[in-house]
């Protein structure tokens, strides 16, 4: 966990260098440019993440469908 | 006596450009703007209104004929459904405030298959109606934009999460913080509070702690996000992450002062079921619409009139207490009861622009009934108020009360004088029916059985 804890710092510092120029919002709300900017830098992580929970409960439907006998092509529900 | 507002424009209502809500002849009515005549077009011509209707997460509208407040920005005017009672997040336990999180989160994910999103997530934002969670913001909705992350990101996590964790893992208590923040905890705050554990977990290092360092960071610097994307599944990545974090979090009622009152309190049980036979005859005599229960505790009294379907509010000052009785309500399906958070003592105040935005407890009533059982000593011996100042407030926050005295040779009364002076020598029922008598008709008087406590029925003398 730490490691994973560095690993964000440097990825933090990297992009955030690489920010120069402001570019408006569109939106009544003001997101707040730190939570703006970390969604961008934490995104992919999100994604990831993501795609793999979807894909291990693609994996469970097939398993339970298959030992279960009902041999159907269901998507698995969220 | 107060009564509730009916006529211009309702005070909460004015940061959003999409529109806003107005009073006119006691209905209360929403005018949208033409800026967003698109999202409310998409919203409606998606489905996802009527989905989400029907699934008891929006509040429902109608659209309506009549004349706009401003007509050179209308683009319509809707009459949502009216609640009877609007809360606060100030006002909601634990489970209560994580229900609404994970309700915003649904209905996000819901816009976002729809091709929207919630351009706002403030807790306010969302109700107790019939029980369950509901948004009743018609206009949180935008047309979902390409690669830009999510708008209300922020505001869902000082609003939702950093109180949620700062009552889950430092003190429950802490929810008291939106009292002060009235658009969330600030995620800095919360960062510096919450105990260093959490940042070992994933969902709070990134969503509290490393959210708290790069608002730090970035607070005044310019950046440019040009070039730099949030992609389909990022986004859903991101509410998902939120969905779990807010559903990992816990609390459990335990080891509080008054969670446990009815299970370790040496009451007479007949004199219960007296006091409980009681309360249901003066609800058949005054036939309420609606029941304020104030120091309700786990809700018994509220039930026989919730039980009736009157609409009750069963307040209690223990967020233990207020825990137990909302999780029995969503056990039990129950729909006319409403438990919430109360210090009786500091009850919540008008708070935001102008002390209107979040209007104070005396203004969203006053009830038809009010119940102050086994309270008046906690008010004039614990608080060290006068009784006709206690009579004066029950004058104005209903229209009869069911109220009981308990005399100061009683066991509970001995039990708060144990460790103080005594300085009540005004604490008298003969002083207490002198004080009431100012402002109620003292209609019935009865003494509970098995004890020297009496029970008494008034209604208002200024009462419709």
């Amino acid at each position: 966990m730490e490691h994973f804890a560095s690993f964000i710092k440097v990825l933090f510092v990297l992009v955030s260098v690489s920010l120069l120029l402001p570019r408006p919002a569109h939106a009544y709300l003001d997101p707040g440019t730190g939570s703006y900017i970390l969604q961008l830098l934490i995104a992919i992580l999100f994604g990831v993440g993501f795609a793999i929970k979807l894909f291990w409960k693609e994996i469970k439907g097939f398993f339970r469908n298959r030992f279960s006998g009902k041999g159907g092509h269901e998507k698995a529900q969220d | 006596m107060k009564k509730r507002r009916t006529e211009g424009r309702v005070s909460a209502s004015f940061r959003d450009p999409s529109g806003f809500l107005f009073y006119r002849d006691g209905a209360i009515y929403r005018q949208v703007n033409a800026v967003y005549e698109e999202n409310y077009t998409q919203l409606m011509d998606s489905g996802l209104c009527e989905a989400l209707v029907d699934d008891g997460l929006l509040i429902p509208h109608e659209e309506v004929d009549v004349p706009p407040p401003e007509p050179g920005q209308a683009f319509k005017v809707i009459r949502p459904e009216r609640l009877p009672f609007i809360s606060y997040p100030y006002e909601w336990c634990f489970s209560q405030l994580k229900d609404a999180a994970l309700t915003t989160l649904e209905i996000q994910q819901r816009a976002f298959d729809c091709g929207m999103s919630l351009k706002d997530c403030s807790a306010y934002n969302i109700q107790f109606r019939e029980g369950s969670p509901i948004l009743i913001d018609t206009l949180s909705f935008e047309k979902y934009r390409e690669g830009e992350p999510w708008v209300a990101y922020r505001q869902f996590c000082q609003h939702f999460l950093a109180p949620l964790a700062l009552m889950s893992y430092k003190d429950v208590r802490l929810n008291q913080l939106l009292r002060i923040h009235i658009d969330g905890i600030p995620v800095d705050l919360a960062s510096s509070l919450l105990p260093f554990r959490t940042r070992l977990v994933f969902s709070l290092l990134s969503h509290i702690h490393l959210h708290a360092r790069s608002q730090k960071h970035f607070a005044d610097k310019a950046v440019d996000t040009e070039g730099r994307q949030m992609g389909r599944l990022s986004f859903r990545g991101l509410v998902d992450s939120l969905k779990s974090a807010v559903k990992r979090l816990t609390w459990q009622p335990e080891g509080t002062e008054w969670a446990d009152y009815y299970e370790n309190t040496n009451y007479p049980s007949d004199a219960l079921q007296h006091k409980q036979e009681m309360v249901a005859e003066f609800l058949t005599e005054i036939d309420p619409e609606n029941v304020w229960d104030l120091g309700a505790n786990v809700g018994v009294f509220s039930r026989i009139a919730s039980d009736r379907e009157i609409r009750t509010l069963s307040f209690d000052v223990d967020p233990a207490a207020v825990e137990r009785n909302y999780l029995r309500c969503v056990q039990e399906g129950e729909t006319h009861i409403l438990p919430l958070l109360l210090d009786l003592t500091n009850p919540s105040p008008g708070i935001g622009w102008e002390n209107e935005e979040r209007t104070s407890l005396l203004d969203r009533g006053p009830a038809d009934m009010a119940f102050a059982l086994a309270l008046i000593h906690h008010l004039a011996i614990s608080n060290n108020l006068p009784l006709d100042r206690i009579a004066a407030f029950f004058d104005r926050i209903c229209d009869a009360l069911v109220i009981e005295f308990v005399p100061k040779d009683d066991a509970q009364v001995q039990r708060l004088l144990a460790t103080r002076e005594d300085i009540f020598a005004h604490y008298t029922q003969q002083n207490f029916e002198d004080a009431f008598s100012k402002h109620f008709v003292l209609r019935c008087a009865k003494i509970l059985k098995g004890t020297k406590r009496t029970l008494y029925l008034m209604e208002g003398k200024h009462s419709p």
